[in-house]
């Protein structure tokens, strides 16, 4: 169905081609074939020449040999291929067209500028790789309805967007009173061809800001196609020429938006009425976002709030926390679905409600972004909590259905709404998961029924999402991740975050460290492929040792997953627990951070025991790591997982809770975690041994551990 | 019996940066070498550099600075000619701090004439120090790159602006100092960053900020040492030269302190201090220095002997 399309490119540009020769023939016959050939004020020759081919052109023979170029390009067969080629040529002709135009300076009457000089491309372009100018738009044609063209423009220039306008749009829009020029980073550029301003601006940012030489075609195509997040938007109806340029913009990777009903391709052509949808089509095409400098609510928002702790007597308002029905809810949804920046609350509002109220609460964000995942969710979702906290006079506790939120009184007393409780997730998600968040909306709720109603479809949200956490497995995955945050102050540490082991710290598990990476590609969250499975049970995989051993330069060489007496994994000093082996209960014990006793049975507290523990360094029998680690499958497979517990802090017994004995039931031994010494118990090895040869603890049966 | 010494051999190099003068000037280079500083094994083409920072803005100088540059304080173009000449600073550092609304209030453009003044009467390397408020900064770097008619460096780009100055810096073919607050990780984020815009390397430096002594030195030189070792062990994005900046001795009680005359005489207490904060540098590994006092300069640029 594109075929009568891409005929129309072909025809287009041949014309283009044949009329610039004609224009070109003319020149040399006036001016002679040596002549010089030059746009104003720029060191890029002929930029669309100079970026996409190896020919350099000083004068009007030279000229004619892109055109000659450009004649191979234009290939008989109504096919994609051909068409972009086409578009290609056209662009490489029009460069030329426009070049012969400018032999007397601007030959536009104004407003329009024809070409823009390098001293304004520098100038701009720095705001363009700064992401303060967040995208070009380039708007061509004839507007059916001159005022929707205007209430295009004027919606570019309040996002930031870079505007080139060319055709008939230039007069209408002027006519609209629509500012234009530099200072509104709108550029009327002139008639229809004079858009290829627009697209040797684009090819001469790749040349001054993308690194790209003279001839490299392809690296220019695809800068332009990555970098330059730049969209057209053609207005009424398309004749041959006017498909052949956007045929050209499509080739550089740009998207084109029609207001005529072509046939779309995904991506590069779509149909949208003008106005406000064909401007939002185009940035999401271009992924083009818009920052939120500050976010507009009248309480201060920042992490100096964070640990602030609302008092009961300072609450105005509080929402769960076992006081009524909450939940909060983190969904990713397509697109089309989601409307960005849309907040409702629906229910009773903060204002208008006595001192001391408790209210349901419902709130579900909905996301979407072309790399969001639906694993994300769980890890936007436990940000709100900090988000919450980073308001002055908001408190959040729990996550989930168990969530407890506060408004203190002074809070209420400047106005803050709920609303603006909405206006705080909806910004910091946009910020903090800029890469993968590409839309956000919230809606809020404390009427009742509407509460209980969502609150069934959340549990059945968190219920799919933990069984899809069951089946994430070490053996499941192909690839673990890494986090060297640490490496700052244990400069050879490196973690391995695998589904069933989370990090030492305890705020990492794999799902954090996938996110991590899609968010900061650079960052210290890395793929880890796991490669061989040298021993399933140690935990022992070729790819994990190969990136331990260049990320800790060469001092860890290997590392054991699963073991603590063979090449166990090194620890930074963040650890939540330490385990040490203890020779005479052929066990280890397990203490962690906030035990404040100095009596265990390794004879060392917790602070004693991080010393030798930290640093980055493997030392068999010791090792860091996260509470929930003594939970997982995969706890000291090689030892023999968790029966080789013999000894644990009392606190940490009650912080597992009921897990821990699922856990245990779940390997045969539901007697463990009481034959499990506390502080309590034993604070010396052979009291403990004592113990557990009285009580039976599993661990005397299993082989030495030395 | 003959002992061998055990002499460690890198796998990698330091990436050679220049800092490009202008007619009649030397350009500084740096970077080059293949192993730890101030050893006889390795290859060393080039040897540390020492520059001065030339000042803007209101200045309350210590003792012994207002002696040696108190004559030149808001004469940049003077002070500038003076280390680049008699004082032999190999390059400058031109601070913008008098563009800060509390350090003199000058305006963007104001800056970028200074700019202008000091790179026609001077044809030594410059990098371009900021004012430290980001408001100021981000209208500021754009205007001083496009006023520098020469290549000059700019200092800094930080995790939060690094678009905005490096696109400055495209634009108009500078380098840039990347800066990072004594963290390895971001000192190589920082660096991938500007890789990922395209930013050539050899037009980058290492700013890992610099504690004066007794205020952070020892970091300092820890970090220094590892990005150096993790540079010559292969990391790429770590092999790069390190500029350190010595003003943070200055800001040290000790170096400054009159009242205190049983620690000796504060005129020559200052100038030791920010040597001695300069020469841990220089044996962590950094490979340009930037002083205040001038008698810092041909101190330091004598101990750095490869």
């Amino acid at each position: 169905m594109h075929e009568p399309i891409f005929a129309a490119c072909l025809r287009g540009a041949a014309a283009v081609l044949s009329l610039t020769r004609t224009t070109l023939d003319d020149a040399g016959t006036r001016r002679g074939k040596d002549a010089p050939l030059a746009y104003p004020d720029t060191a890029y020759e002929l930029p669309v020449a100079f970026g996409l081919t190896d020919l350099r052109v000083a004068t009007l023979a030279d000229a004619g040999k892109v055109l000659d170029l450009a004649g191979t390009l234009v290939r008989d067969g109504a096919t994609a291929e051909n068409a972009l080629d086409a578009g290609a040529a056209t662009l490489l002709a029009a460069d030329v067209l426009g070049a012969l135009s400018h032999e007397k300076g601007n030959p536009y009457p104004p407003p329009a500028v024809g070409f823009v000089p390098d001293s304004t491309l520098r100038k701009l372009g720095i705001y363009l790789v700064d992401g303060s100018v967040p995208g070009v738009a380039v708007l061509i044609g004839k507007a059916t309805d001159p005022a929707a063209a205007a209430a295009m423009v004027r919606q570019f220039q309040e996002i930031g967007l870079l505007v080139f306008l060319a055709g008939d749009v230039v007069a209408q829009l002027d006519a609209q009173g629509v500012k234009l020029g530099e200072d509104f980073k709108t550029f009327p550029l002139g008639p229809l061809p004079a858009v290829i301003h627009a697209v040797n601006f684009a090819v001469r940012a790749g040349l001054t800001f993308g690194g790209i030489g003279r001839g490299q075609g392809a690296a220019m195509l695809a800068y332009l196609a990555n970098r330059v997040k730049a969209f057209v938007c053609a207005l009424g109806p398309l004749d041959d020429i006017a498909l052949a340029i956007a045929a050209g913009a499509m080739k550089a990777g740009l998207t084109v938006l029609s207001d005529q009903p072509v046939p779309e391709i995904p991506g590069l052509l779509l149909s949208r009425p003008a106005g406000d949808g064909m401007v939002q089509a185009g940035m999401e095409a271009r992924g083009i976002k818009v920052k939120m400098v500050k976010v507009p609510i009248p309480i201060a928002f920042g992490p100096a709030f964070e640990g602030e702790r609302i008092r009961k007597s300072d609450t105005h308002i509080e929402f769960g926390g076992g006081r009524s029905v909450a939940y909060e809810l983190v969904r990713s949804a397509p697109p089309e679905e989601v409307t960005d920046r849309e907040i409702v609350v629906d229910g009773p509002d903060l204002g208008k409600l006595p001192v001391g109220s408790v209210l349901p609460l419902g709130i579900v964000v909905r996301v979407a972004g072309a790399r969001m995942q639906h694993d994300f969710e769980s890890v936007l979702e436990r940000r709100i909590h900090r988000i919450v906290n980073y308001g002055e006079g908001t408190m959040h506790v729990a996550q989930r259905d168990t969530t407890w939120i506060r408004v203190s009184t002074e809070a209420v007393e400047k106005g803050f709404s709920l609303g603006d409780l909405g206006l705080m997730l909806y910004a910091k998600l946009h910020a903090d998961f800029e890469n993968i968040v590409d839309k956000v909306s919230v809606s809020i709720t404390t009427r009742l029924e509407d509460v209980e109603a969502g609150l069934a479809g959340a549990r059945a949200a968190y219920a799919e999402r933990d069984a899809r956490a069951r089946t994430l497995t070490d053996d499941a995955v192909s690839e673990f991740y890494s986090c060297t945050l640490c490496q700052s102050f244990a400069p050879n540490h490196v973690c391995i975050v695998s589904p069933e082991r989370l990090g030492l710290c305890g705020a990492i598990n794999w799902l954090d460290g996938k996110a991590g990476f899609e968010i900061t590609p650079t960052g210290p969250n890395q793929p880890v492929l796991k490669g061989t499975v040298l021993d399933a049970v140690k935990g022992a995989f070729d790819g994990v040792n190969a990136f331990v051993r260049e990320n800790s330069r060469n001092t860890v060489t290997e590392m054991n997953l699963y073991s603590i007496m063979e090449a166990p994994m090194t620890s930074c000093g963040c650890f939540e627990c330490v385990l040490a082996i203890i020779p005479e209960a052929n066990g280890v014990m397990a203490v962690n951070r906030e035990f404040t006793g100095q009596e265990t049975p390794c004879g060392m507290g917790f602070s004693t025991l991080a010393g030798s523990v930290g640093g980055g360094v493997q030392t068999p029998g010791f090792m860091g790591v996260g509470k929930h680690y003594l939970l997982s499958k995969k706890f000291l497979g090689a030892e023999g997982g968790l029966a080789r517990v013999v000894w644990m802090t009392r606190e940490m017994k009650e912080y597992l809770g009921a897990p821990l004995r699922e856990r245990a039931a779940e390997i045969g031994m539901p007697d463990l975690v009481d034959q499990i010494a506390d502080e309590t118990v034993a604070v010396t090895p052979d009291a403990l041994v004592e113990h557990l040869a009285k009580v039976g603890h599993p661990a005397l049966k299993l082989p030495p551990l030395l | 019996m003959s002992v061998t010494l055990p002499i460690p051999v890198f796998p990698g190099r330091i990436l050679e940066v220049t800092l490009p003068a202008g007619p009649g000037g030397t350009p500084v280079t740096v970077g080059g070498q293949n192993a730890l500083p101030l050893l006889p094994e390795g290859e060393h083409p080039n040897a540390p550099a020492v520059g001065m920072e030339v000042p803007t803005g209101t200045l309350e100088l210590p003792a012994a600075l207002a002696a040696a540059i108190g004559p030149f304080a808001g004469d940049p173009v003077a002070m500038a000619r003076k280390c680049a000449g008699d004082w032999g600073a190999r390059f400058l550092f031109l601070s913008l701090a008098g563009c800060h609304p509390d350090g003199g209030g000058l305006s963007v453009s104001e800056g970028a004439a200074v700019v202008r003044e000091v790179l026609s009467a001077t044809p030594a390397p410059v990098i371009i120090g900021g004012c430290g408020d980001e408001e100021v900064d981000a209208l500021l770097f754009p205007a001083v790159a496009e006023a520098a008619g020469r290549p000059v460096f700019l200092s800094y780009a930080e995790e939060k602006n690094h678009r905005l100055v490096a696109g400055a810096a495209l634009a108009y073919g500078h380098g840039v100092v990347a800066w990072s607050p004594i963290d390895i990780n971001m000192a190589k984020q920082m660096n991938l960053l500007l890789a990922d815009l395209g930013f050539p390397p050899d037009r980058v430096l290492i700013d890992p900020l610099t504690g004066g002594l007794g205020y952070g030195m020892e970091y300092t030189f820890t970090i220094v040492e590892r990005i150096r070792i993790a540079g010559l062990s292969g990391d790429a994005a770590l092999a790069r030269p390190i500029l350190c900046h010595l003003g943070d001795a200055w800001k040290a009680r000790e170096a400054t302190d009159a009242s205190e005359e049983a620690w000796g005489d504060v005129g020559a207490r200052g100038p030791r201090w920010e040597e001695t904060t300069g020469l841990a540098c220089l044996g962590a590994g950094a490979d340009l220095l930037v002083c205040r006092h001038p008698s810092s300069v041909a101190r330091l640029a004598g101990a750095a002997w490869r």
